[in-house]
């Protein structure tokens, strides 16, 4: 039988305009003024949420879910998958009741859950599941269909998937690295097209589509026939609020129940005020300085007391707490500590001291110039107070932000081969494909690789033992800590607020994810 | 006259085209749109397959032509976020934009004009003094600062104001003022001076001499004069309003074209951008055509320019 394991992801693209110059003056205007207590929102079971980023169609249609978490936001409303994240449990059994692997690793057999239904009333049939996969064109399509063979449809409660060749990692694409397993109705489809079918969208979800107005507002209702449970809320009114200063203004007024994304001073405003609660959920997307140097004998990061050093100098509880209000989960890893096959590292160390005798003893006493610290300029904040960190014991490196795009461009084409690396991720998968991309010989973000860990990669890629593949790529976990490829920082927190009429807001209640959800276990006090 | 008019038609189309590059290649320097529809991280593949799929693998020229040719139909592209045709998002916006401008030029003509007069009236006295005031704050003070302070104090404070969104008047109270502030200041100015002028001039004298009381050279003789200028920036202005909203509609989540020009930024939405700019020039540029074509009708000599 196959294992639960992979998980959904996280990090969130936040895309307001910064005014730190006003967002200061109207947060202490804002102490001042008094929430409203009433809502505004009619008695029977409506909730509103202020959204930071505007809602796209494309989000509706499973078939088009790009490589990033935002769309999940509307897609655990109103669609449901074969396997998903939900709380507690990673790749939790949804629309398929169960499922199993053949001995040779060659084949995936689903069982649908019997009484599962589409909103027009439509059974959940193999023919959906297969449809849907078949139609899937956003991330990882390709790697999806270059390694199923053939889906079969014995009858109308099981699926086969035939896989060219053993692939361990398929369950973690089909259920969470991709939208592949979100399924839509076939007939419904075939009808109405694809553009009709992204104007009246049709799921499996917990809530039925009502009306949208592009890049505006969202109303969605609730599907009492939903198999998991009838939703707690009759209606979700989801709102696009640009500006984070008016989604904090609205949340006070009552306006909106749940504002996603509140940060830096709104974040503490948020907190100060009596009746609203600050909701910090940690994403999936950690950051962490890379020493692209360590593979050329003559540059001091060679040494691993000096990646040592380096990791000691970083105050992560300091930048966490000074950034973002201490909300960040300090894991000391590269990988998520959602993903499946993730390995605890020990604790991180802040210990200056212990840095410079390292230094010391690897020959640097009066520290180094390590050139530049490359970084995407979104985050230079951080990479900021890295810096000051490492100049502190002796390193001493100038801040070279580049805008996002050409950040990861250089990073990916390998020109930043001198120098600090800051990077991040905030891609699905596993630890296993997370080392693969960013660890391991030929990896997309890999610049040079040591021998043991690319042996244990191969070892783990053809193991189809969940228990000794754990335990593989625990030990290359270990190695990756060892040899202090990475100084991890920390896994993002994302801020948000929730207003005084909100019983379960659900944020946080699937770890790793951004956004509210289960939308079905969402309640309103009192009600 | 026909030889004026098509000499003006041409400059107007040499404008666009000469928009239409400029937006298209500029747009392009903001960075790459693939970064933004994925995780930071993400695979090679499916940054590729983002940008084989919005066509932006393709050389520039290339794209630049396709933008060309449909623009030519009367497409302004498909938008790269919403995958939807930009027209018809452009189109589902207009109205909103449209009835925040006149609402925000009725609010900055109710208060510049009158304002204005009394400066005028009043010249190099407490009231100019405060018109000067009200004038150089409208013109300094950034939009988006009026906009958190009407916010803050409307909505938080007093509760008397949705903050945001749209639907009731009263949605459109604290954005039209936002807006109408800035046009209100450039309003009282120019009412000030051309009412200064007009007062000046020798048919005001001759009307005082005659011993008419001041409330009717005023408003009889002085202020219907002093008014031509005043509503023909107006009405250029009330184009320009329905195309720079973008700070006020993001503000205060209005839903116009100002707040989509800002999505279409926000998420190097090349399509929405350039749909966005090229349309806003086009009403720009057809409201001076027909400026200088009345002009010419009106004016002989204007015509007859070479």
């Amino acid at each position: 039988m196959a294992r639960c394991g992979g998980t959904r992801n996280g990090g969130s693209k936040q895309s307001d305009l910064t005014r730190r110059d006003v967002l200061a003056l109207t947060a202490i205007g804002l102490v001042a003024g008094a929430p409203a207590a009433a809502a505004a929102t009619a008695p029977g079971g409506q909730l509103t949420w202020a959204i930071h980023v505007s809602l796209a169609p494309t989000w509706f249609d499973p078939a088009e879910t790009e490589a990033l978490i935002t769309p999940y936001m509307v897609l655990y409303a109103l669609h449901d998958a074969m396997v998903k994240q939900m709380p507690g449990k990673t790749q939790t059994p949804c629309l398929a009741e169960s499922w199993s692997s053949s001995p040779d690793g060659l084949s995936y057999e689903f069982v649908l859950r019997k009484g599962a239904k589409f909103h027009n009333g439509e059974p959940v049939t193999a023919d959906d599941v297969k449809f849907s996969f078949e139609r899937y064109h956003g991330a990882a399509h390709q790697l999806m269909k270059d390694n199923v063979a053939a889906i079969e449809t014995p009858d109308p409660q099981h699926v086969r998937f035939k896989l060219k060749k053993p692939w361990p990692d398929f369950i973690t694409f089909y259920s969470t690295a991709s939208g592949s397993g979100w399924i839509v109705p076939r007939k419904y489809v075939e009808q109405v097209g694809n553009e009709g079918f992204k104007k009246a969208p049709i799921g499996a979800g917990p809530y039925k589509f009502v009306s949208f107005t592009p890049g505006i507002e969202l109303v969605l209702e609730a599907f009492d026939e939903y198999w998991r449970k009838p939703p707690g809320v009759k209606r979700l009114v989801m709102k696009v609020i640009p500006d984070e200063a008016t989604r904090l203004a609205a949340l006070k007024r009552g306006e909106v129940d749940i504002a996603y994304s509140v940060r830096s001073e709104l974040a503490e405003e948020l907190q100060r005020t009596p009746g609203l609660t600050l909701k910090p959920v940690v994403l999936q997307a950690p950051n962490w300085l890379y020493f692209p140097e360590q593979w050329d004998p003559k540059s001091p990061w060679h040494d691993l007391r000096v990646r040592q050093a380096a990791n000691l100098a970083i105050d992560r509880e300091g930048m966490s707490q000074a950034l973002f209000l201490g909300y960040c989960k300090i894991t000391n890893s590269i990988i998520p500590y959602t993903f499946d096959f993730y390995w605890q590292p020990p604790a991180a160390v802040y210990d200056p001291a212990k840095a410079k005798k390292l230094l010391a003893e690897a020959g640097y006493a009066s520290g180094f110039d390590a050139g530049l610290l490359y970084c995407d300029s979104s985050y230079s904040n951080m990479a900021e107070v890295s810096l000051d960190n490492l100049q502190q014991i002796g390193i001493r490196a100038q801040l070279q932000p580049i805008e996002r795009a050409a950040f990861f461009a250089g990073y990916v084409d390998k020109k930043y081969t001198r120098g600090i690396i800051q990077g991040a991720s905030g891609a699905f998968g596993n630890a296993a494909t997370r080392l693969a991309s960013f660890v391991v010989n030929g990896g997309a973000y890999t610049y040079g690789s040591y021998p043991d860990i690319d042996e244990l990669f191969s070892q783990q890629a053809g193991e189809l033992d969940h228990e000794k593949r754990a335990a593989i790529l625990d030990k290359m976990q270990q190695l990756v800590h060892e040899k202090a490829i990475y100084a991890p920082i920390w896994q993002l927190g994302f801020l948000n607020g929730v207003g005084p009429r909100v019983g379960e807001s659900a944020f946080g209640l699937i770890a790793g994810f951004a956004y509210t959800a289960p939308f079905e276990d969402i309640t309103i006090k009192g009600a | 006259m026909k030889q004026y008019i098509g000499r003006r038609v041409g400059y107007s189309l040499l404008s666009l085209f000469l928009l239409s590059l400029t937006i298209f290649f500029f747009v392009r320097v903001t960075g790459d749109p693939a970064a933004l529809l994925v995780e930071p991280g993400a695979s090679p593949a499916d940054i590729a397959a983002i940008h084989h799929q919005f066509g932006l693998d393709r050389p520039l020229w290339v794209q630049y032509g396709i933008f060309m040719a449909s623009l030519f139909h009367g497409d302004l592209g498909q938008s790269f976020y919403y995958r939807m045709p930009v027209m018809g998002l452009y189109l589902s916006r207009l109205p909103n934009s449209l009835l925040l401008a006149v609402v925000a030029m009725g609010l900055s003509l109710l208060i510049g004009i009158p304002s204005g007069i009394l400066a005028a009236v009043r010249v190099g006295r407490f009231w100019d003094s405060v018109g000067k005031l009200f004038a150089l704050l409208g013109l300094s003070l950034p939009s988006f600062w009026v906009g958190l302070v009407l916010i803050l104090v409307f909505s938080v404070y007093l509760g008397w104001l949705p903050s945001s969104g749209a639907g009731t008047p009263l949605h459109l109270i604290m954005p039209a003022f936002a807006l109408g502030w800035y046009f209100a200041a450039a309003h009282m100015r120019l009412t000030r001076s051309s009412m200064l002028e007009v007062l000046g001039s020798e048919y005001v004298k001759l009307a005082r001499i005659k011993g008419l009381p001041q409330s009717l050279v005023i408003a009889k003789h002085a202020f219907k004069n002093a008014l031509i200028p005043v509503l023909t920036l107006a009405g250029i202005n009330l184009v320009i309003m329905v195309n720079v909203a973008v700070v006020v509609e993001t503000v205060f989540a209005w839903p116009g074209i100002g707040r989509l020009l800002y999505e279409g930024i926000a998420f190097r939405d090349f399509p929405v951008v350039q749909g966005v700019v090229i349309m806003g020039g086009a009403m720009i540029v057809t409201v001076n055509l027909l400026i200088d074509i009345l002009y010419a009708v009106i004016d002989p000599r204007i015509r007859l320019e070479r």
